[in-house]
């Protein structure tokens, strides 16, 4: 699994943004990507989108404290 | 240097920004003899420290000068007059060289100049100097190829926090009153931790970013690093508050965050979160957090323990956010310069472009969801939330050393930042004291974390914890 996520990484960050892998421990760190899935993974269907025009802003307004 | 000029010098600069500031208003210390007094200990020091990356003692001098020929003529005076800066080396001023760390800025001199130092030297503040800090703020322990590692004034076998580690550093050693510095994923925080000062994050476009380096667009704040809650509270006075340059910070009003600083925490309800943020927690450090409470418990507030919700839902989205604005915004310089980063950076900068666009926009269409979620479920119960800063002992830097380092140091080396980073994405203010010292002898900082826009009531906490305490005051032995 480890060296199919690095193979991926390698393959997609050349392929999209022309970036090479600079040293072995970018390699070690691309395999790490393995748990960033495991986290999306783990917490799917569980998320909702915002379904209305809004955004983090307007999120930050609407909870802080009112006197 | 005489040893009565010496203690002159430590005396001087041994000041609080507040009452330094109160001293040269009132004219019992000129802004020239605190500014040389500050670039004296400096000099003197900063072998043991390398918190520096350039002085401008010229410069400096002559802004003291106005500074003092301005009060003498009576000329009104703002809130920091005269009162010696440095900053961590990314706050860009039209002319002088910047390099954020890095060596592929090494001779960048910006065309523009940040608003919060136009707003700090309208106040007065008199700047001499650019502080080392991480490679592009880009990691938690101060570790740095190029300028080499900033040392920890307590023992520099340890790591500073980083990435402000020259702001946390230079405080810390009495260099300079107060300094500038970013937070992303806890960059203020974890200097202030490791260091032994007070460090505030702001909430997410509390205080303009015009003029400052990048590293994620929806996470980067610019925050003080200062000796106490109350200098803390005089500098967000000033620096925060929409500025048109920058159309992401907020209209919100500023309040005058000094007159929150009253002591009364009666009726203030405390969080402290069981869960995540306690995790591996280090005896000595859950120690000093406990008193630390008991302080706050007999200045009025309560104290309850919570498990907190969502946290799958939060490391999930925020480990994303960052790490894909950030290798956006170097692609040009990794398919460039690679050879130029250090290895720690240029490789965790990597899987950045592997990471699929529809993770990123889902991480940030679920930002605000998840923040309006985590308060109803949190702040219906607690004012603030309470957690170690730093859960650990503090490392070396050899043991976090990711350039050289044995297998297993990059999670030694993330593990720093695991108490800060999911506050950047919920966009919250916090603010980091010293409450104590670990096994080791190295500082342990207290997290207060409020709702946003509650700064007032962050540091109104932070402020009654430091008139019971006196971990604040504390000075290394350099």
């Amino acid at each position: 699994m480890a060296q199919e996520m690095k193979e991926l990484v390698v393959a997609t960050a050349g392929r999209w943004s022309g970036v090479q892998p600079p040293n072995e421990a970018a390699l070690e760190l691309a395999a790490d990507l393995q748990s960033i899935v495991a986290a999306f993974e783990a917490v799917r269907g569980g998320l909702r989108f915002e379904d209305e025009p809004a955004g983090f802003e307007a999120a930050l307004q609407a909870c802080k404290e009112t006197p | 240097m005489g040893a009565t000029l010496v203690e002159d010098v430590d005396t001087l600069a041994g000041l609080s920004l507040v009452d330094a500031a109160a001293a040269v208003a009132d004219g019992s210390i000129s802004a020239v003899a605190l500014t040389e007094a500050c670039i004296a200990r400096t000099r003197r020091l900063e072998p043991k420290v390398n918190s520096v990356i350039w002085l401008d003692e010229a410069g400096a001098l002559e802004a003291a000068e106005a500074a003092d020929a301005a009060r003498r003529a009576g000329a009104a005076l703002g809130p920091l007059h005269g009162v010696p800066m440095a900053h961590k080396d990314m706050y860009y001023k039209a002319g002088q060289r910047s390099s954020c760390g890095s060596a592929i800025r090494r001779d960048f001199r910006p065309t523009i100049t940040a608003t919060v130092l136009e707003r700090l030297e309208g106040a007065g503040a008199v700047t001499f100097g650019g502080l080392n800090m991480a490679e592009f703020a880009q990691n938690p322990t101060g570790h740095n190829r190029h300028y080499g590692d900033c040392l920890n004034p307590w023992n520099e076998a340890h790591i500073t926090g980083g990435s402000s580690s020259g702001s946390g550093a230079a405080v810390a050693a009495r260099f300079a009153f107060m300094a500038l510095g970013s937070d992303t994923g806890g960059s203020i925080r974890l200097p202030a931790s490791a260091c032994g000062v007070t460090g505030l994050k702001p909430t997410q476009t509390r205080v303009s970013r015009f003029g400052v380096m990048p590293l994620s667009f929806s996470c980067d704040n610019v925050g003080p690093l200062a000796r106490s809650a109350r200098d803390c509270a005089r500098v967000m006075t000033v620096m925060a508050g929409h500025d048109p340059k920058d159309p992401t910070s907020a209209k919100e009003a500023v309040p005058d965050y000094e007159a929150a600083l009253d002591g009364d925490l009666r009726g203030m309800r405390i969080g402290v979160p069981e869960t995540f943020f306690l995790d591996g927690v280090a005896p000595s450090v859950l120690a000093a957090m406990e008193t630390a409470l008991d302080v706050l418990r007999g200045r009025g507030a309560s104290v309850t323990r919570i498990k907190l919700p969502l946290i799958p839902e939060l490391s999930a989205c925020s480990s994303v956010v960052s790490r894909c604005e950030a290798a956006a915004i170097h692609g040009e310089w990794m398919r460039e310069y690679p050879q130029d980063y250090a290895v720690h950076l240029s490789a965790r900068l990597f899987p950045g472009y592997a990471i699929p666009a529809t993770h990123y926009i889902e991480a940030l269409s679920r930002r605000g969801p998840l923040l309006q979620e985590f308060c109803r479920a949190v702040f219906s119960e607690f004012d603030l939330l309470v957690t170690p800063t730093i859960a650990t002992e503090l490392p070396t830097r050899a043991e976090t050393d990711i350039d050289h380092g044995p297998p297993g140091t990059a999670a030694k080396f993330m593990a720093v930042s695991n108490n800060t980073r999911l506050i950047n994405y919920l966009g919250l203010p916090a603010i980091s004291v010293p409450c104590g010292f670990d096994s080791l002898g190295l500082p342990v900082g207290l997290q207060i974390i409020g709702r946003p826009f509650a700064e007032a009531r962050v540091m109104q906490a932070a402020d009654a914890f430091q008139r019971d305490s006196d971990w604040h005051l504390r000075v290394p032995a350099l």
